[in-house]
């Protein structure tokens, strides 16, 4: 992988990541697309992406800086108290909830999801169902905001009588971690199937997202920890590479912001056409393109 | 007392996670690894020990609404 190419990764990996459009399908798809001729099934090409997704996860924790603080005290808190008593408290045990099935699964079928990553119309297919899951969790959002007589409000109105992150049942913090365990599939968005899987449970679409990115961050680093020393032996030029993973951290951080902003009122389903259009496109270009 | 009985299935739950974590990162459990001749298994151990304080977390939980 050349220099030009390693940044162009950084670029898309770090603007795509929190985009609900999967920066992993994005990852396999493009260089496939574009004939570049480093290979995915390589094994630092894993081991680079969890590079990109360290960089993206600095930009996390750099906007929710103040959010950690108080999870960690109030994890640590509540965890010896044996009891939750404030909104921070209650948040850190539905991140610990939420985050356990991802890591499980993530830790166990590792090795096959590397296989898949080799397949670029693997990506090309979950991308479309990517999709149309999004759209699928918009459906049944207005589904929902129709029995609550909402549809003559204004979205920020029908937004308001939705629930933020705190008040979700930690049954329902379990189902958001399950979903986020199915974006260990190349092409199926972790931002996506989480903010999906959070408008399931109630929650607004700006708290769904706030909700996902605050997920991202111990799965992402317990990703990079396991990964990052395979990178370093493996005797690629870290240096580079490092810069690629700063351009994701900028790209990433101005994402959140702007998605942050567009949830407020926003839908997923652009989106979710998006990626069934990009899957089904990719897929006839793979296909009479080989 | 239904609260302490729980906790006390989730502290058994702990030391049993804590016995496979350290199984694992022997290299004596070798189930679903990728390398099945490789010596130690840390990520599964890892994992197993997160499980462990997790229960061990959740045990503190239902001891506190046991004693409510």
């Amino acid at each position: 992988m050349t220099l030009a190419q390693a940044l162009f990764m950084g670029l898309l990996q770090g603007a795509t990541e929190l985009f609900p459009v999967s920066s992993l399908g994005h990852a396999v798809l493009i260089p496939s697309l574009l004939h570049w001729s480093f290979k995915q099934s390589d094994p630092s090409f894993v081991p680079f992406l969890v590079l990109l997704h360290l960089g993206t996860a600095s930009a996390l924790l750099f906007i929710y800086r103040n959010e950690w603080v108080q999870i960690i005290r109030g994890f640590f808190t509540a965890a010896l108290r044996g009891r939750i008593e404030t909104p921070p408290e209650r948040l850190a045990m539905l991140l610990m909830v939420g985050t356990i099935p991802g890591a499980t699964l993530g830790v166990y079928f590792e090795h096959q999801l590397k296989s898949l990553f080799a397949s670029p119309k693997a990506a090309a297919g979950f991308l479309i169902v990517n999709g149309f899951l999004m759209l699928g969790a918009e459906v049944l959002r207005r589904r929902a905001e129709r029995r609550a007589a909402l549809a003559a409000k204004t979205r920020e109105e029908q937004e308001q009588s939705f629930a933020v992150a705190e008040q979700i049942s930690f049954r329902a913090a379990a189902l958001v971690g399950a979903c986020q365990a199915l974006s260990l599939f190349p092409g199926i968005s972790r931002s996506g199937i989480t903010i999906g899987g959070g408008l399931l449970a109630g929650l607004r679409h700006q708290e769904a997202a706030r909700l996902s990115f605050l997920l991202a961050t111990p799965i992402i680093a317990g990703a990079g920890v396991i990964e990052v020393p395979l990178l370093v032996s493996a005797g690629i030029p870290v240096a580079e590479y490092l810069a690629a993973a700063l351009l994701a951290a900028c790209a990433a951080y101005l994402s959140a912001r702007f998605l942050l902003r567009y949830f407020r009122s926003g839908r997923l389903d652009p989106y979710g056409w998006y990626c069934a259009a990009a899957g089904v496109g990719s897929l006839a270009l793979l296909t009479l393109r080989p | 007392m239904k609260g302490n009985s729980l906790a006390i299935g989730l502290v058994v739950l702990a030391v049993v996670f804590f016995v496979v974590a350290a199984l694992y990162y022997e290299g004596v459990l070798q189930i679903l690894v990728t390398d099945t001749t490789a010596a130690h298994h840390p990520t599964h151990a890892v994992l197993f020990s997160v499980l462990a304080i997790a229960s061990l977390i959740a045990a503190n939980f239902a001891r506190s609404k046991g004693k409510a």
